[in-house]
C-alpha cells in the first residue's frame, strides 16, 4: 500500500475540509452588521494623559474642547470678531486693562443638570490657577468676584488679555464645582471617563488607550444641535493604520494620516486634502554653554549652512513654511518682518575659519517619534558636512531626550531639535519666554541662553500686552530680531495642518487656536 | 516530587531576575516618567511634585522591594500613560491577545504539521519545493511587515478583510456582545450572537495569519525532517516489512515517534507569539496586550513595562512547564534525565 492511501484516508479528508470551511467561513466578505445610525466614527491618535479639566495639557484637547466650554472661544486668525462666545455672552475690560467683567449666558447648564453661573467660574479658576497643569495662565489674575450669578469680575495684578486667556485651549474650562469637590476628595474621580462639562457632549464611555465615546448632551444651550448623537472615536497611534481604517470605510474620519500619504490620497476623489495655519513650529536649540557654539558668529555660520527649503519639503513633505523665529505665522506676536537665514554655505565656512574654528563635531539629538524630525535631521547633518563640520545623531524618545538635556547642561547635547507650540495663542508669553528666557533650571530654555536685554523685553512686552497691544508687539520684535542676530536657535519651519476630509461629510475648519481639537458638534453629511 | 520542586523554584528565580533587570533598566534610562504622567508641557514643579507621589525620588532598591511587595499584594501599580490599574489593564487586554494567540496557533499547528507532512511525503518533488520556499518565507518574514503586505493586498486593494480592529465599529450599537468570560468570539458563540462570531472570525483572519507564519514555517520544516528521519529508522522498515498498512506505520509508527520534538517547538513557538503579538496588535490595531506594550515602550511606561514584563516571564514558564508534562506524558523517560 503507498503513502498516497494514508492521505486519502477519512479523517484526514475530514481535518482538511474543517478547515477549508473554517477559512472560508472567516473569509466572508458580506456585510455581517448594520450601520449604526447617528454614530460618527473617528480614528485618532491623541490620547488622554488625564480626563481632568483643570489639569489637562496635552491631547486629550481633542476630547476635552467637545465636554468643556470656556467663557470664550478664539476665531482663527483674520476672522472677525475675533471672539466668539461661549458660556460667556459679552465682555468688557477696565482702560487700564486691569478689571475684566464677564456676563454669563442664561440657561447653560452642566451635564448633570445644575446651572452654570459665577460661583461655577470663580471655582474652576482658583482651582486652574493653584493645581492646573496649565495655571501659569492665570498668573495676572488677583481675584474673582462674583456681584451676581451671571456676572463675573475678574481683577488682575498687572494688565493682561483676559479675553484670549480665557478663551485657552488649556486650563480656561468652567467646570462643574460638584467635580471639582469629588476630584479633591478622589484625585482619581475622572480617570474611568466622568466628566464636569457642559459642552455639547458629554463622554459615555472610555476604554484606556483604545476608545472613546461622545454622546449628544440634549439640554446643551445652542440651538443648532449636533446631527451625530455618537461620536465613536478609536485611540490609533499608527497613522497608515488609521488611514487603513478610514480608506477601508472602518471610520468616516481619521484625523492623523501621516504627510507621506497626502499625495496618493489627493488623487482620491473621495476626499479633500485640505492645508491650514498651525502652531508647530520646529526650532533647533544650540547649547551655547559650550564653547564653539558660546560664540554667535558659530551659531549664524552654521544657521547659514542649511537648505531650509529642502528641510521644509523633506521634513513637512512641502506642508510648511520657514520659520520666521519661533513664533509661527498665524499667532501673535508673529511679524513677518523678521528676517530669516538662507543658505550661504561659502560664507559660512568663512566666519567659521574667522572664528578659528576647526574640525568641529557635534551632537544632535532629535525625538525618534516625530516622523518629521526623523526626515529632516540628516539633512542637518548633511549641511553641516558641507562646511566641515560632523554631526553625530541620536534619535531617542522625546522624555529621554528632554530629560538628558536638564539633567547637565554642560554635557548635554549641542544641538537639540524640537517641535513646539504655545499653550494659548500667545506665543510671546510661550514661545519667546519659555524658549529662551534666562532660567535657574533648565526646563524648556534648552539652549541655556541667557540674555538680560533680551528677558527685559519680552518681560515688558508680556506686561503691556493686556493694555497696549501694538506696543507689546514693537517689544516682542525688537526681542524677536535679537533671536535672529544672537542664534541661540535654528529656526527651521512651521508645520502646516493638512487635514484629509471625507467630501461624504462637512467637518467644522480646522482652528489654529485649539490644535489638537476637532469640533464635532458641527459635523454634518455633505 | 524532587523535579517538580526543581522547576518550580528554577522558574521563581527566572521570574526575579526578570523582573530585577527589567525595572534596573527601566530606572536608569534617562527619562522623566512624571513627564508620561502629566504630559510634555507640565512644569518644572508639578513633575517634581509627582515624583515625590510616584515614589521616584527614593533609592532604586527601596523601590524594587517596595514594588515586589505590592505586585505580590496584588497591586501592580497605575499606567502612567492610561492612568488605569496596571492588572486591570492586562486582564481586560489578556482575552484578545489569547483568542488571537490560539487562532494563529490553530492554523500554525494544523496547516503547518500537515504541509511538513506533505512535503515529507513527495520529498523532492515540486510540491516539497513550494512548501520549502513558504516555510522559509514565514520564519524570515518580520510579522510587521508581512502584516502591513497584507493589510494593503487584502484589506486595502482587494476588501475582503477589514484592515483593523477586532469587530465592526456598528457592531457595538447593532449586535453587542454580552460579556460572560471576557473572550469575545467565544461569548458571541455561546450567547448566539453569531453576526458577532462571525464578524469577529472575519476580522481575526489577517492577524491571526501574520502572527501565525513563524510558527507555520517553523512547525512545517520541523514536521518534514522529523518524518523523514523517523520512516528511515530500521524499526519503519521491519514494520513495512511485516506487511502493516501503510496508514497503520504512519500514523501509529512513525508521526507518534515524530511528534515529541514537534510539541516541544510548538510550545516554544505559543510563548513566542507573546511578544510576537507586540507587532502584529500594533500593525492591525488589535487591543490586547501587544499594542499596550508598543505603547508602554514608546512612553516609558515603566509600571506597564513592569506589569506585561512579567505576564511575558510568566507566560513563558507556564508553557514551558506544560510542554515538559506532555513531553513527559509522550516518554517517560524525561522525567528521567
Amino acid at each position: 500500500m503507498s503513502m498516497k492511501t494514508a492521505f486519502s484516508s477519512p479523517r484526514v479528508r475530514l481535518i482538511a475540509v474543517v478547515s477549508t470551511a473554517l477559512l472560508a467561513v472567516a473569509s466572508l466578505s458580506i456585510p455581517t452588521v448594520a450601520q449604526g445610525a447617528g454614530v460618527f466614527k473617528v480614528a485618532t491618535s491623541a490620547a488622554v494623559t488625564t480626563w481632568d479639566p483643570v489639569q489637562s495639557f496635552s491631547t486629550e484637547a481633542f476630547y476635552m474642547t467637545n465636554i468643556y466650554e470656556p467663557l470664550l472661544w478664539k476665531n482663527p486668525d483674520g476672522i472677525t470678531p475675533e471672539y466668539s462666545p461661549a458660556l460667556a455672552t459679552s465682555w468688557t475690560s477696565s482702560k487700564d486693562g486691569k478689571t475684566w467683567t464677564f456676563k454669563l449666558r442664561a440657561g447653560a447648564t452642566f451635564h448633570d443638570g445644575s446651572p452654570v453661573n459665577s460661583a461655577a467660574v470663580k471655582a474652576s479658576f482658583d482651582s486652574s490657577k493653584k493645581i492646573g497643569g496649565a495655571g501659569f495662565i492665570w498668573d495676572p489674575l488677583k481675584s474673582v468676584e462674583t456681584p451676581s450669578d451671571d456676572t463675573v469680575v475678574l481683577t488682575l495684578s498687572y494688565a493682561a488679555p483676559m479675553d484670549l486667556i480665557a478663551s485657552s485651549t488649556y486650563g480656561a474650562y468652567i467646570v462643574n464645582p460638584k467635580a471639582l469637590a469629588a476630584v479633591a476628595a478622589d484625585s482619581k474621580y475622572y480617570e474611568s471617563g466622568k466628566d464636569g462639562g457642559s459642552g455639547p457632549y458629554t463622554i459615555s464611555s472610555y476604554k484606556a488607550g483604545s476608545s472613546v465615546v461622545l454622546s449628544a448632551y440634549g439640554k446643551h444651550w445652542a440651538t443648532d444641535k449636533p446631527d451625530y448623537s455618537t461620536i465613536d472615536i478609536s485611540i490609533v497611534p499608527d497613522g497608515i493604520t488609521a488611514q487603513q481604517m478610514m480608506t477601508s470605510g472602518q471610520v468616516d474620519w481619521s484625523t492623523n494620516i501621516p504627510l507621506t500619504s497626502m499625495a496618493t490620497l489627493k488623487k482620491n476623489k473621495k476626499y479633500s486634502v485640505i492645508t491650514y495655519k498651525s502652531p508647530f513650529n520646529y526650532v533647533g536649540y544650540f547649547n551655547t554653554l559650550r564653547a564653539p557654539l558660546n560664540n554667535p558668529v558659530v551659531r549664524q555660520a552654521l544657521s547659514m549652512a542649511l537648505n531650509y527649503r529642502d528641510i521644509t519639503a523633506i521634513g513637512g513633505q512641502g506642508y510648511g513654511t520657514q520659520a520666521r523665529g519661533v513664533v509661527p505665522a498665524g499667532i501673535y506676536p508673529y511679524d513677518p518682518a523678521i528676517p530669516q537665514y538662507s543658505m550661504a554655505r561659502a560664507k559660512a565656512k568663512t566666519m567659521l575659519d574667522r572664528a578659528g574654528v576647526k574640525d568641529l563635531k557635534i551632537k544632535i539629538t532629535y525625538a525618534s517619534e516625530n516622523s518629521a524630525e526623523a526626515r529632516f535631521v540628516p539633512l542637518i547633518k548633511d549641511a553641516f558636512a558641507a562646511i566641515g563640520v560632523t554631526a553625530e545623531v541620536q534619535g531617542i524618545l522625546f522624555n529621554q531626550q528632554w530629560a538628558a538635556a536638564k539633567k547637565d547642561p554642560a554635557n548635554a547635547q549641542d544641538l537639540f531639535i524640537v517641535k513646539y507650540w504655545p499653550t494659548y495663542s500667545d506665543a510671546g508669553v510661550d514661545n519667546l519666554w519659555s524658549l529662551f528666557h534666562s532660567s535657574t533650571k533648565p526646563f524648556f530654555n534648552l539652549s541655556y541662553w541667557k540674555n538680560a536685554a533680551y528677558d527685559k523685553l519680552v518681560d515688558d512686552a508680556i506686561e503691556l500686552s493686556g493694555s497696549d497691544k501694538a506696543a507689546a508687539q514693537k517689544l516682542y520684535s525688537q526681542a524677536m530680531m535679537m533671536l535672529y542676530t544672537e542664534a541661540p536657535g535654528l529656526y527651521l519651519y512651521d508645520e502646516a495642518q493638512v487635514s484629509v476630509v471625507p467630501k461624504k461629510f462637512s467637518i467644522p475648519k480646522y482652528n489654529i487656536n485649539y490644535p489638537f481639537s476637532a469640533f464635532f458638534a458641527g459635523v454634518k453629511l455633505s | 516530587m524532587r523535579i517538580l520542586w526543581n522547576r518550580l523554584s528554577s522558574a521563581l528565580l527566572v521570574l526575579c531576575a526578570a523582573s530585577f533587570i527589567t525595572f534596573t533598566l527601566a530606572r536608569v534610562i534617562p527619562s522623566d516618567p512624571a513627564l508620561a504622567y502629566i504630559g510634555p508641557k507640565a512644569t518644572a514643579a508639578d513633575s517634581a511634585k509627582l515624583r515625590i507621589t510616584l515614589g521616584l525620588d527614593q533609592p532604586i532598591p527601596v523601590q524594587y522591594f517596595k514594588y515586589v511587595w505590592q505586585t505580590l499584594h496584588g497591586n501592580w501599580g497605575y499606567s502612567l500613560s492610561t492612568k488605569q490599574p496596571v492588572l486591570q489593564e492586562i486582564i481586560n487586554r489578556l482575552p484578545a491577545t489569547l483568542e488571537l494567540i490560539f487562532f494563529a496557533m490553530s492554523f500554525a499547528v494544523i496547516f503547518g504539521v500537515a504541509m511538513g507532512v506533505y512535503a515529507a511525503k513527495y520529498r523532492g518533488r515540486l510540491q516539497d519545493s513550494v512548501i520549502r520556499i513558504v516555510a522559509i518565507a514565514g520564519v524570515s518574514m518580520p510579522a510587521f511587515w508581512l502584516g502591513l503586505l497584507l493589510q494593503m493586498l487584502f484589506a486595502g486593494r482587494l476588501t475582503w478583510f477589514p484592515a483593523t480592529g477586532q469587530f465592526d465599529i456598528d457592531l457595538k450599537y447593532d449586535n453587542p456582545i454580552s460579556k460572560v468570560t471576557g473572550f469575545p468570539i467565544f461569548d458571541s458563540i455561546i450567547t448566539g450572537n453569531f453576526a458577532a462570531t462571525v464578524n469577529g472570525l472575519h476580522h481575526m483572519v489577517l492577524p491571526a495569519l501574520t502572527l501565525s507564519a513563524y510558527s507555520f514555517g517553523l512547525l512545517s520544516r520541523m514536521a518534514r525532517a522529523n518524518l523523514l528521519e523517523v520512516m528511515s529508522q530500521d524499526y519503519i522498515k521491519v514494520a513495512r516489512a511485516y506487511g502493516l498498512s501503510e496508514r497503520l506505520v504512519f500514523f501509529k509508527l512513525a508521526l507518534r515517534n515524530a511528534l515529541p520534538p514537534i510539541i516541544t517547538v510548538t510550545g516554544l513557538s505559543t510563548a513566542y507569539l507573546i511578544t510576537g503579538t507586540f507587532f502584529v496588535e500594533q500593525v492591525y490595531n488589535w487591543p490586547g496586550i501587544g499594542s499596550f506594550a508598543v505603547n508602554s515602550l514608546l512612553s516609558i511606561d515603566y509600571p506597564a513595562i513592569m506589569g506585561i514584563t512579567l505576564l511575558a516571564a510568566v507566560g513563558y514558564l507556564v508553557i514551558n512547564f506544560i510542554v515538559d508534562l506532555i513531553h513527559a506524558k509522550l516518554d517517560p523517560r524525561v522525567w528521567m534525565r
